[in-house]
Formats: C-alpha cells, structure tokens, sequence
C-alpha cells in the first residue's frame, strides 16, 4: 500500500509499500515515530481516504473486499458498521452531551423513521456502554465539562456504539497523563478481551504498543519488524 | 451568526411584502373606488355637451348587456362654505336615482342614523344632548360619531333634495347639494378614522352653501352672461376613498346645474331677428323674435353600467357601436347635432379604467410597482448574499465536526442536507419572523404613518398626491405567500453552496483542522 500526497507542486511520500494483514481477533499495535505514516495508514484502513492505485492487487482488503471496490455508500456504511475510530484528541462534538455523543454514531445513516424504531435500543446500549466506562452519571454533561480522560472514554463509546469488527485508535493515550493513560488501556484491553474486539492501535509509546499482541514498526512509510 | 442570518431574512421578507402589500392594495383600492364613482363605460363630450342624450340611453339600455346608464354633468366651480371658507370644485349635476343604479354613490354617503347600541346608550344620549345645544363633536372621544346622531336626523342625499319627512310629496322641499367629506375644510378624522366636525357649528348637514359656475355657449366659449351663483343646503357628504373626489366634488341635482350651465332645453328664436319696436295702429309694440324650436337640453356625459357579469372592456365596443348609431339620427350642422362619432369612438367613449387622469394614473402605479418590486428584490439578494457568508463560516467554523461525522460514516449528501436544512429552518423562522412583523406593520401603517408624521412635522403619504386619505392596510394572502416561500428558497439558496463544500470537505483534512 502507497501513499501519497501533494503539497503544492511537491509530491510526498507517506506511506511506501506497506504490506501488514490483521486477523480477527487480533490486537495490532502500529509503532512508529511522528511523521512516520502510522495515522496515514490508520485513516486509509478506516475508510477515510484512499491509498494510490500502484496494481490490481494493491489497497486494502476487508473480510475478502477490496475497499477499492466499494461504492460511495458502501464506504459509508462500512464507516458506520465495520469500523470504530477512537482519536488522539477525541474529536467529540462541543454542542452536545456525553449520551448524545455516543449516540451520534448509531443515528448516523438512519432516517426519522428507521431512528424512532431504534432509538430506545440505541440509547439503552449507550448508556451501558457509558456506565461500563464508569460515565454513568455524567450523561447530560457536555464535552467542555468533561476530563481528558473522560473524553476519550465517551469517544471509546461512541466507536464501539454499532459493534463494529475493527476498532481504530489514534494515540488514544496521546493527549492524557499516564495514569489516565493507563486506565484508558486498561479498559480497552478489558474490552478486547470479553468480546474479542479487533484492534489496530496506532502510538509512538511502546508501552502503549506492548499491550498489543503484536507491534508492527513504521520508519518513513515502511514496516521496518512484524 | 445564525440569528444574524434569521433577521435579515425577516426584514428582507417583511421589506418587500410591505411595499407590495401597500402599493399593491393602493392600485386595487384605487380601481375599485374609481368605477364606484365613473361607472363602467363614459361616454363624455367636454362642455358643449350632448343633446338629446335621453334618446341615445334609451338606445343604451336596449342592449341586453347593458344595465343602467345616467346623465351626468362635471364642470369646474366655486364654492363658498360657511366661516368665510371658499375653494375652487368640480360640481357634478346628476340624476340621484339613475346616477345610484349606476355607481351605487348612496352607499357612500356619509351621514347616516344608525341604531344606537345599548351599552352605548349614556354616550348617545350626552352627545344628542351635545347636538341640540351646538354640538362640540371634537371634545367627544374618537369613534364613529355617526352612530351618536340625533334621532331626528334623516338620511338626505339620496334624493338630492331636504326637506319635511312628514310633508305631503314633492311638498316644501329644495334642492340640495351633497359634498365630499374633505371639500369642507371643518372636518376633521379621528385615530380610528371617522370623521367629526372640527367645532359646533361646523357639520355641514346643518349648513348651506354657495356654488359660482361659469356657463358656456354651444360652442364651447365663455359667455357674456359671466357667472352664476346659487345657494344649496348641503344634504349629506360623501367619502368614495379617492382623495380628488373627496375633496373637490359637490354633487347637486342635475336640473339645476343644467339651469345654472344653460344647458336645459331653450326656446330657438330666428337668428335674423332685428331687435326694436314698431307702430301697430299707433301704438309703440316691441319686437319680439320668432320661436322657430327648441335647443335640446344638454349634459356632458352619460354614464353607462354593464350587467352583472359582463366587464367594462365588453361593453365598451357596444356603446361605440351604439353611439354611432345614435350620431347618424343626428348628423352635423343643428342644433341637434350629436357630437361627431368617429372622434367620440376615439376620444370620447372609454372605460373607466381609461377616464382621462385615470389611466396614465393607473399605468403610473402599475410602473412604479414593478419597479419597487424590482429594486427590492436586488436588495432581497443583499439577504442570500449574507446568508452564503454567514454558512460560509459556519462551514469553516464545524470543518472538525464534518470530519467527525464523516469518519463516523456521515454521508457527503447527509452533511449537505445537514447545512441545507439548517439553511431551510432560517429561512422558515425568517419568514415566519417577517410576515408577522409585515402584517403587524401593515396592519397598522396608518396610525405608524401619522405617529411618523408627528415625530417628523411631515407627511410621508401625501393624500393629495396619492389619492387615497389612507394606506391601504390589507395583506393579499396570495402575495404573502409569494413573498414567504421566496424568502425560504433564498435561503436555502444562500446555504447551498456552503453546504456543497461541507460535503466535498476532505474528511482526514477536515479531522486535523484546528
């Protein structure tokens, strides 16, 4: 997989040949330095861009699929469904409150109608999921109002709300100290064990990365060690 | 910024929904009050005048379409009102019951006894009492004095003439004059627009008054006779909205202004009489001239109404038709002569909407409605102009929160819809917003207008220039609704391209924007 982006007339490398596959069930941390590519390849595995066409065989795979291959609502909905993104800097919507934040992801891609079937369903897996990351009592809080720490868990919410197969985390310990740190990975991990959640975590900590099953080092766009 | 965006959509919609409504309902007003006064077709020939014109409405109204038709005849005068007031009128003689088949002007009289209600009962009674003692009208309250009139007072006007109610017929009553309400300078409208007598003494239905005309020859040209004066009590007034007729026209029974223009039927004499005396058997005989027919009596026009359902412009080319008829029973050289059909068919004959210092009046408002309209909707752009910049920001300002929502699957077509109803909820609160303060301000434009005129020391709306005494104050629900779901598209219209590049937005771009 290539990538590759153009800053006026310049063109940049990002990523050069990355090649790595991640089995179901599997907990892939990608290590690497800034500016090595790790949240280029995790935007691309999400869906959020798309990788230079090198061959026929070149870009991402999912479940046997080639992303290449998916419509625009296809890409959409695997956004949706397939993957759940968890930012370095949270990323949660100001105007709204900690429910309506992790529920956000599941309203996404209904209408009124298909939403007003789901929404008591939706709201209580929300609140179970916030009561699991101990946000229980903070559900009508705003983001404002809310710690780092406590962001990113209603962002864990919110990318796990529609059980999604493959969970993406930008330096999800990157903005926090290290105990929030710690106790955000700890419940991830939790996570990963009681439902086998597959998980590509990208960090430049390798404290962070030897939670992971295994480490996959990127140096300039390449994966140096598997 | 999108409360910014919410008022100026409310007043570019409430703008221009004024100034249609206003101009708009003047221009209908003014059309509806013209043909109550003119009837549908005129047939008019200025001072000389018409003969035999009962010969030529007998031929009118054998026509099925046609309704009524009246004698009428408009000519410039004086006036003397009581107080030492004088002022130049238009006096129009008329035949009271033809001329109201075909206007309706009894309608329009303005003094009339009406039940009074009982809860109004003290105030009535206070202001009968306040009549038989020289009513001081200005000292009541604003309201409709009308309904406070003595009990004894009786509709006069209709007939044209005053007189006993309890007399036998056609016993001890006089002809008698019926002005427009702002010929008397002594009356004075009320915050609820009625009008009331300034001082006692001044309601001019207790009132007589003096009209000077200058008659003119057969031939259109002053006489050596100079003028003539007569006095009229004054029957009732009348308000038909037209601010030039309210304020110059006295009408009076037709006959007498007939009289007074020299317009009746007169004796012919020999034209080659020599005037003098002779001796017969010794004694001195004046000469008296040979009676050799009569000149037929005259009026200026005739008014002419269609039957219900036919229009004006239908009828139109039949009382041509029939006017020319009427003109080759009386061809050119007499005294009898109908005034030349072909010039008449072209000059002379025309629908009220086509009335000399109508028409061009009409075309005038037309114009100037469409011009209005059109500046206003320059500066409505003004409004879409403003709503794009403001969606333009809040665009660049939620760049992370489109980043967001696409990374969580949001679909570009979504996030546009997003921003385009955002658009649609502005645009629906704006013109909520601004029909209701256009209808509050139409509503009540009139009482704005003179609080204006107060605060200002100077009248905006100029009756003597606009016709009307007061701003038409009606919304046309049909134009209310042009102008509000126009107000809705432009905003939208303002959101659309904003929202087109929220959705083109780069989503990882858009997720590392700070």
């Amino acid at each position: 997989m290539h990538k590759t982006y153009r800053l006026g007339r310049v063109d940049v490398p990002v990523l050069r040949g990355v090649d790595i596959s991640v089995d179901e069930g599997e907990c892939v941390a990608v290590l690497g330095a800034s500016g090595s590519g790790k949240s280029t390849l995790l935007h691309l595995l999400g869906g959020l861009d798309r990788p230079d066409k090198m061959d026929a065989e070149s870009g991402i795979h999912f479940r046997g699929r080639k992303l290449r291959d998916f419509s625009s609502g296809e890409l959409d909905r695997y956004r949706t469904r397939s993957v759940g993104f968890v930012f370095q800097f949270y990323h949660l919507l100001p105007e709204l409150n900690v429910l309506e934040n992790t529920l956000v992801s599941a309203m996404v891609g209904k209408n009124r109608i298909s939403w007003a079937k789901e929404k008591a369903a939706c709201t209580q897996r929300a609140e179970m999921l916030l009561e699991r990351f101990g946000l229980g009592h903070r559900l009508r809080h705003r983001s404002v109002e809310l710690s780092g720490g406590e962001r990113q868990r209603v962002a864990i919410a919110r990318a796990l709300m529609n059980t999604p197969d493959l969970l993406l985390a930008d330096e999800p310990t990157g903005n926090l100290d290290q105990t929030t740190g710690a106790e955000i990975l700890d419940a991830m991990m939790a996570l990963r064990t009681e439902t086998n959640q597959t998980m590509v975590i990208v960090t430049h900590d390798t404290a962070t990365a030897d939670r992971a099953d295994r480490i996959v080092r990127l140096v300039d766009g390449k994966v140096v060690r598997d | 910024m999108p409360l910014l965006a919410v008022v100026a959509v409310a007043l570019c919609a409430a703008m221009v929904l004024i100034v249609w409504s206003v101009m708009g309902g003047f221009l209908n007003s003014f059309l509806a009050s013209g043909r109550q006064m003119i009837g549908d077709v005129t047939i008019a020939y200025g001072r000389e005048g018409i003969p035999h014109y009962q010969q030529l409405m007998d031929m009118l109204e054998e026509h099925p379409d046609i309704d009524e038709t009246t004698p009428t005849i408009e000519t410039l005068g004086l006036v003397s009102l009581p107080f030492g007031e004088s002022k130049d009128v238009v006096i129009v003689g008329v035949e009271p019951e033809g001329y109201d088949a075909v206007t309706g002007y009894s309608d329009r009289l303005y003094w009339r006894q009406r039940e009074a209600t009982g809860d109004d009962e003290r105030r009535r009674e206070a202001v009968q009492q306040a009549v038989e003692n020289g009513a001081d009208f200005s000292e009541l309250p604003p309201a409709d004095i009308r309904l406070d009139l003595p009990e004894g007072f009786e509709i006069f006007g209709e007939r044209l003439l005053v007189g006993d109610p309890d007399a036998p017929a056609g016993a001890g009553w006089e002809s008698a004059a019926v002005m427009g309400l702002r010929v008397s300078p002594f009356n004075a409208t009320s915050e609820d627009g009625f009008f009331y007598p300034r001082f006692p003494g001044a309601f001019m239905p207790d009132r007589s008054i003096t009209i000077r005309v200058v008659p003119f020859n057969r031939r259109g040209g002053f006489t050596t006779a100079g003028t003539v004066d007569r006095e009229f009590p004054v029957a009732n007034e009348f308000v038909s909205g037209l601010f030039q007729v309210d304020s110059k026209w006295i009408i009076v029974p037709l006959a007498d202004l007939q009289q007074m223009l020299r317009m009746d039927a007169t004796e012919r004499v020999d034209p080659n009489f020599t005037p003098g005396a002779d001796f017969v058997n010794g004694e001195l005989v004046i000469r008296t001239p040979e009676v050799i027919g009569t000149s037929p009596a005259r009026v200026t026009s005739v008014l002419v109404k269609a039957r219900e359902g036919v229009t004006a412009d239908e009828i139109e080319p039949i009382v041509k038709d029939i006017y020319t008829e009427f003109a080759a029973l009386r061809p050119p050289g007499t005294m009898d002569s109908a005034p030349d059909a072909e010039w008449m068919r072209e000059n002379g004959i025309y629908t009220w909407k086509k009335k000399p210092g109508l028409a061009e009046f009409i075309r005038q408002v037309e114009s100037e409605t469409v011009l209005i309209l059109f500046l206003f909707a320059i500066i409505s752009m003004v409004a879409v102009v403003l709503i794009f910049a403001i969606f333009w920001a809040m665009v660049s300002e939620k760049t992370k929160d489109v980043g967001i929502l696409r990374s969580i699957g949001g679909s570009k077509l979504g996030i546009a819809w997003l921003f385009l109803r955002y658009g649609l909820i502005i645009g629906v609160l704006g013109a909520a917003i601004g029909g209701t303060l256009a209808y509050i301000i139409i509503r009540n434009i009139n009482p704005l207008h003179e609080w204006l005129t107060h605060l200002t020391g100077r009248a905006i709306w100029d009756p003597a220039f606009y016709l009307f005494s007061r701003i038409p104050d009606q919304v046309e629900p049909g134009k209310a609704a042009i102008v509000l779901v126009s107000a809705v598209l432009c905003s939208v219209l303002g959101a659309l391209i904003p929202a087109v590049r929220a959705a083109n937005m780069d989503p990882v771009r858009a997720l590392r924007f700070e």
